[in-house]
């Protein structure tokens, strides 16, 4: 009986979720999709309406990587191709609709793993190359095997069926076929919708505006990447199993390069940011030849002459309007109703001191760091200064995981940390900030600073979230109060505003607040004030004074010697990867070993 | 043996001209930071329209005069120019300007499709045979060479790689030798200290498009006799070069130029082997070059990031 309590409780939580977030707009796209599902009544061609359902649930799935990855995915009709055969062969083979489709999803999504594996390490445009190149290998192929892909006539497929127990099969329509590509589009929308607002969004969004920043807050990128590749893959290849059982047809020329580009037009027109993006560019691709039908009319030229130069005139301006695309021209944009709780949590427990010895690095026969110790308590801020290339960076990238030492060793609270990377010292408490200002620009600042919470999430995974779970709403919940903490502490108005548009100030302070809301015992802040004015840089000092007050741990790499005599309690001099003095402040200015290398022996 | 020479002379000849539009590709990379995905089908647009221009829409039987090969030419040319501006202007910098890489990367694509469409829409019939003029039917036995041991060889493959060979070294000599060249690698090397030096960054990024353009269809022009061409050729032409030049990891123009080669070779030697048959010839080339690329990323990368 436990279980039908808590069953109820989960179904009452969701509900109650949803009666808040319910408003207009929820009551007009529900209306949308009763009207689009009684789209058979009123049209006559239902194979023409079930591939356009197809199309736009392919759109869906490409969004995943587009829009949420950020990855230029020139591949999707590839997938689809994987999908349609392996589907086309199956049925051939008797299986019923059901088993077919989901074969073909399944091995889609492979095929978008193969495809990913190498594609995710890529950057920025080269994913766009790779893929095209996928693409277009996969055309060839087809080509190149007849016995796959039926040859020039493609392969013709029994009418599809769902098995029923007891044997004998259930004839599908290409109306139902529809109604199905139809709900299932709707699916991929709304658990893309639910991805965007849970953990898996947030890590996404970090590695879609800066990858290294995000790795620093330990989200593992090339794995984020690769999933939402294989996930948009398999949504491809499931749009185009179903599209071939409606055409009654598997013909490898609807799923050339062509149809990669049209997706791919499709999801960036209609607005690779929003939830409805891909159907709203499926629906503007559709309208190309109407348009040209009604133009060419009025104009007495043919209109499949007349369609190439409004296709460019129209995708062109539909890209030019910029990355919000058509749903931003509508007013349509991500909004966030998630609620935000008071925490209250407290950082990971224990003992927290972090101690480096003997730590070396060379770079190709630089020695960068040539045997440093070093140690950093909680609530003691220990600033680490030097001359440019003393190795400062270096030593904060080893004690934060980012590179692995030489030699040496590295504890965090009594336990050896040195080859742990930076997603397990994240979760362990302890968390850096980049050198140079690297926000993520789209992200306002309560969004950015909730990046630094998706290293902790317990309930955070891609499933967890694609299903909105009680638990991963509550977690949500949660973080986002532990993210505007954050932004209090460090005084980062939580306005609607992409952090890019923020000054260099508050971007600064915003990279704090963003480690903060990892909770961390210890922060690795390197150089927080550069670009700072002597105001900010005062303000600054504060900032990390509350920090201390708060029994948080700061490694400051420094060049501002004013900011450093301000707060720091101890202070570590690097000289060519060596320690040249540690201690006391004062202490440390009058070494002589210092005074010479700073004042020119 | 003779087979390895057939292999040799047909591949290097489709590789140069892989190789050359690859360099372009290239070193539009180095300046802009953007890979010029339309590249093939604005090649194919020239050469549709230096076709129409010798001999109309229409079915086209024999030899053109060099004259009029020269006109189509030059028409060709100012296409490519006002197709290399029109790419820059409408598809490339209102996206770069506001660091959106996915906004080029559609803008391209979309104009490659509008592109495709309009060649289909006007050239109607499957494929088209494009007039020789200089007449290679008349060397040999109709135009392919026999070079004893069952080896033959089209007589226009060396006349390729001879305008291959030149129109590399014209490029290289524009690139190092000349004042737009070395400002132009000025731009690639840092674009903000050329601008502060007063060098017309915008002006000379946007000719560079137009530039490169004219230079790939020449190439393409030189080779466009040797097969039929249909509204596909730009595009499998275009796609064989960013495929070299991702070999090549966008490198010094010579590396560039060998990843073409290279390709061509490979892709002659793969149609060759009787047993694979000819639809294994753009098969297998292409899935070892994205394996290559896929298990070792990082060579490339070296080059992508600077």
């Amino acid at each position: 009986m436990a279980i039908v309590r808590q069953v109820r409780a989960a179904l009452a939580g969701a509900a109650a979720d949803a009666a808040r977030a319910w408003d207009r707009w929820a009551w007009a796209w529900l209306g949308a999709f009763a009207v689009a599902a009684l789209a058979p009544l009123f049209a006559g061609d239902e194979r023409g309406l079930a591939a356009g359902a197809c199309l736009v649930l392919a759109a869906a799935g490409l969004r995943i990587a587009v829009g949420l990855a950020g990855m230029a995915s020139l591949a999707q009709g590839a997938f689809m191709a994987v999908g349609a055969f392996t589907a086309a062969h199956l049925l051939r083979g008797g299986w019923d609709l059901a088993g077919a489709t989901l074969a073909a999803a399944a091995l889609a999504g492979a095929a978008g793993l193969a495809v990913g594996a190498g594609a995710a390490r890529l950057r920025g445009p080269f994913v766009a190359l790779g893929t095209w190149v996928a693409a277009w290998l996969a055309a060839f192929a087809l080509s190149a095997f007849p016995a796959i892909s039926g040859g020039a006539q493609g392969l013709v497929l029994p009418a599809p069926f769902v098995g029923v127990p007891g044997g004998g099969g259930l004839a599908v329509t290409p109306a139902g076929l529809y109604e199905i590509a139809l709900i299932l589009a709707a699916a991929v929308l709304l658990v893309t919708r639910a991805l965007e607002r849970g953990a898996p969004g947030l890590a996404l969004a970090a590695i879609r505006e800066g990858p290294d920043a995000a790795e620093t807050l330990g989200v593992r990128a090339a794995r984020m990447r690769l999933g939402a590749l294989v996930a948009s893959a398999a949504v491809g290849g499931l749009a185009g199993a179903l599209l071939v059982q409606a055409q009654g047809l598997a013909d490898a020329s609807a799923f050339g390069p062509l149809r990669s580009v049209e997706l791919f037009v499709a999801v960036l027109i209609g607005g690779a940011g929003v939830t409805v993006g891909p159907v709203l560019g499926s629906a503007v691709l559709a309208a190309i030849p109407l348009v040209a039908d009604l133009l060419g009319g009025a104009a007495g030229v043919d209109p499949v002459r007349f369609e190439p130069a409004v296709a460019s005139v129209l995708l062109l301006g539909a890209l030019l309007v910029g990355p919000a695309g058509i749903a931003g021209l509508l007013g349509l944009r991500g909004r966030r109703s998630v609620p935000a709780e008071p925490s209250g949590a407290p950082g990971p427990p224990g003992d927290a001191r972090l101690v480096a010895r003997g730590v070396a690095k060379s770079f190709g026969g630089v020695h960068a760091l040539a045997g440093v110790d070093l140690a950093l308590a909680t609530g003691e801020i220990h600033a680490l200064v030097g001359p440019n290339g003393s190795g400062k960076s270096t030593l904060l990238a080893i004690l934060s995981g980012a590179l692995a030492p030489d030699r040496g060793s590295v504890e965090l609270g009594g336990s050896d940390v040195t080859d742990a990377g930076p997603a397990e010292l994240v979760r362990r408490g302890l968390v850096r900030t980049l050198q140079p200002t690297t926000v993520f620009a789209d992200l306002d600042p309560l969004a950015h600073a909730g990046t630094g919470t998706v290293a902790l999430r317990r309930a955070g995974g891609a499933i967890r979230a694609a299903l909105a779970t009680p638990k991963a709403r509550a977690e949500t919940r949660e973080m986002r109060g532990r993210a505007a903490e954050a932004l209090g502490v460090v005084g980062v108005p939580a306005e609607d505003l992409p952090a890019a548009r923020l000054d260099g100030k508050l971007q600064r302070l915003l990279m704090i607040a963003t480690a903060l809301s990892a909770g961390p015992r210890l922060l690795l802040l390197d150089e927080p004030t550069a670009g700072m004015s002597p105001a900010g840089s005062a303000e600054l000092a504060e900032t990390l004074r509350d920090l201390r007050g708060r029994g948080i741990g700061i490694l400051l790499v420094a060049h501002d010697l004013a900011l450093v005599r301000a707060v720091a309690d101890r202070v570590t001099v690097l000289h060519a990867g060596t320690v040249l003095a540690a201690g006391a402040p004062e202490a440390v200015a009058r070494d002589p070993a210092v005074v010479e290398a700073y004042l020119g022996g | 043996m003779a087979l390895l020479v057939q292999v040799l002379i047909t591949g290097l000849a489709a590789g140069a001209v892989y190789g050359l539009i690859a360099v372009g590709i290239a070193l539009l990379y180095r300046l802009t930071g953007v890979v010029h995905l339309a590249i093939g089908e604005l090649v194919g647009l020239s050469v549709f329209v230096a076709l129409a221009v010798i001999g109309g829409a229409g079915p086209v039987t024999g030899a053109a005069s060099a004259g009029s090969f020269l006109v189509s030419l030059g028409v060709a040319a100012a296409v490519a120019v006002a197709a290399g501006l029109i790419t820059y202007l409408l598809a490339v910098r209102p996206f770069l300007a506001r660091g959106w890489a996915l906004g080029w990367i559609g803008g391209l694509l979309a104009l490659a499709f509008a592109i495709r469409g309009f060649i289909q829409a006007s050239f109607t019939r499957a494929s088209y045979v494009f007039p020789d003029p200089i007449g290679f039917d008349r060397l040999g036995d109709g135009g392919v060479i026999r070079l004893g041991g069952g080896v033959t060889v089209q007589a226009r493959s060396f006349a390729i790689l001879a305008a291959a060979a030149l129109l590399s070294a014209l490029a290289v000599w524009v690139l190092l030798r000349t004042e737009v060249g070395r400002g132009l690698q000025a731009i690639a090397g840092d674009r903000l200290a050329a601008e502060a030096l007063g060098l017309p960054v915008e002006r000379m990024v946007a000719g560079a498009f137009a530039g490169v353009g004219v230079f790939a269809v020449v190439a393409a022009l030189v080779q466009a006799p040797a097969a039929p061409i249909s509204a596909d050729t730009g595009a499998l032409l275009g796609l064989k070069a960013l495929v070299a030049a991702m070999l090549a990891g966008f490198g010094s123009p010579w590396r560039v130029l060998g990843a073409g080669l290279v390709l061509g070779v490979l892709e002659a030697a793969v149609a060759s082997a009787g047993f694979l048959g000819p639809a294994f010839r753009d098969v297998i080339p292409l899935a070892l070059v994205l394996v290559a690329l896929f298990v070792r990323p990082s060579r490339g990368e070296a080059a992508w990031r600077s």
